[in-house]
């Protein structure tokens, strides 16, 4: 199992998730991906779309002001 | 009196913030994740302000005037606006709330958006808008053109909406992670905790109902409203005209810096400077917002969700065209966008 990070800072919403789905598809499964970002909207969007699919959310934190991490497992 | 305007807008911009309220994701993603949660929490919104609505006409505190529909203008308007909004990433609410959060790119559009809805309401092209809308049909509301009361529609779409709210909580659902909490009690449900969409969408319908009787007390017969107000400033700013100085104008102020509260005692407040392609889409985007939203005869706020609840024709049709707009938008720049487009957005991938 590896770890990969994305980083969308200064990417607008839909653009986070977008890129979120794309990678997640390039990735095998049990493998993490990290997503930073600073699209506030994100913080509800990225959670829900991995609680849809069904991966687990293993880390879930803010990196300073309007700056968040998200951890999601290929599952 | 102009004041309630700018307290009922503070309490607006703290809740479209905090309840992450975006028009432009509701429609968007109807096309780009096919789920509709959040153009049901929207139209739940139409839904409840429609039986607010009903019962202050019934009560005669209001009796807002219909227009014949201009059919041509309300087509081409909401197109051009369902589209930019795309491009602005967020619609006039949406705009004016990101404003609040600090982003540089919100506060480009929005500033094109006043421009140009100024442009088309005041000025060089004032008369290409007052031509455009005057080519009309005999229709006003739903409810004359069937000849019944407008109670009929009011149940039938609070109906059709509650059955669509149910049909959403139904489905089981499985738990989605959240930030730890860092606060208790009522600062972590105002200012840390998710609120669920249909819980935001209630408290907006109320405060879009309580805008009705506010604004009416001003001399300005209608309810929440963004491009007109947005217009009016940019005119103001040019013209020093204080006639333009109405109750929507103080609601605008007061989103702003309701949002900016909320973004602010969040810890959701950075000053974010945008990309190049970024800055581009903004000012296209505003641009297209206030030459669209001119000719429909609003934006998101005043077409879709207010005279929707109202059911005039102009407000069901620019609905219905501003969906199709973004659902447009999407196909070019979120689900097919071109390589070249794509190329500069590749995700900048690395293994840890």
């Amino acid at each position: 199992m590896s770890t990969h990070v994305l980083k969308t800072d200064g990417q607008v919403c839909p653009f986070p998730l977008v890129e979120a789905k794309a990678t997640i598809a390039a990735i095998p499964i049990g493998d993490e991906l990290v997503i930073d970002f600073d699209c506030t909207q994100a913080t509800e969007a990225i959670p829900q779309w991995a609680a849809d699919n069904g991966y687990p959310v293993t880390n879930f934190d803010r990196r300073g002001d309007a700056s968040w991490t998200i951890t999601v497992q290929k599952a | 009196m102009l004041l309630t305007g700018l307290v009922l807008g503070a309490a607006l911009g703290f809740v479209l913030q905090r309840g992450r309220f975006c028009v432009t994701g509701a429609f968007r993603d109807v096309f780009v994740a096919r789920k509709t949660t959040w153009l049901t929490a929207f139209v739940l919104v139409i839904a409840v302000q429609a039986v607010g609505v009903a019962a202050l006409e019934g009560l005669g505190v209001i009796s807002p005037a219909s227009d014949p529909l201009p059919l041509g203008a309300v087509v081409v308007g909401s197109l051009i606006f369902g589209y930019s909004i795309v491009l602005a990433a967020g619609c006039a609410t949406g705009t004016v709330y990101r404003s609040g959060e600090g982003l540089v790119g919100s506060w480009i559009a929005l500033i094109f958006y006043g421009a140009s809805a100024g442009a088309m309401k005041y000025g060089v092209f004032a008369d290409l808008t007052t031509w455009a809308r005057s080519q009309t049909v005999s229709l006003t509301t739903i409810h004359e053109t069937l000849g019944i009361s407008s109670w009929f529609l009011v149940a039938g779409l609070l109906a059709a909406t509650l059955y669509a709210v149910h049909r959403h909580l139904s489905v089981p659902r499985r738990p989605v992670a959240t930030l730890p909490p860092r606060r208790t009690g009522v600062a972590h449900v105002l200012l840390e905790k998710r609120w669920h969409p249909f819980a935001t969408a209630l408290v907006i319908s109320v405060i879009a109902i309580a805008a009705w009787p506010l604004s009416t007390a001003t001399g300005r017969e209608a309810g929440l409203g963004i491009t007109t107000p947005a217009a009016d400033i940019a005119t103001y700013v040019v013209t020093a005209d204080t006639e333009l100085i109405d109750w929507a104008v103080f609601l605008l102020v007061g989103i702003v810096l309701g949002s900016f509260i909320a973004a602010k005692a969040s810890g959701e407040f950075r000053i974010r400077v945008p990309d190049a392609t970024t800055v581009l889409r903004s000012i296209a985007g505003g641009i297209g917002m206030g030459v669209g939203a001119a000719l429909a005869g609003g934006c998101t706020i005043g077409a879709a969700m207010v005279a929707t609840a109202q059911f005039s024709w102009e407000g069901w049709l620019a609905f219905g065209f501003m969906l199709l707009g973004t659902g447009l938008a999407a196909k070019v720049y979120i689900i097919n966008p071109s390589r070249a487009a794509a190329g500069d957005r590749a995700p900048a991938l690395t293994n840890a």
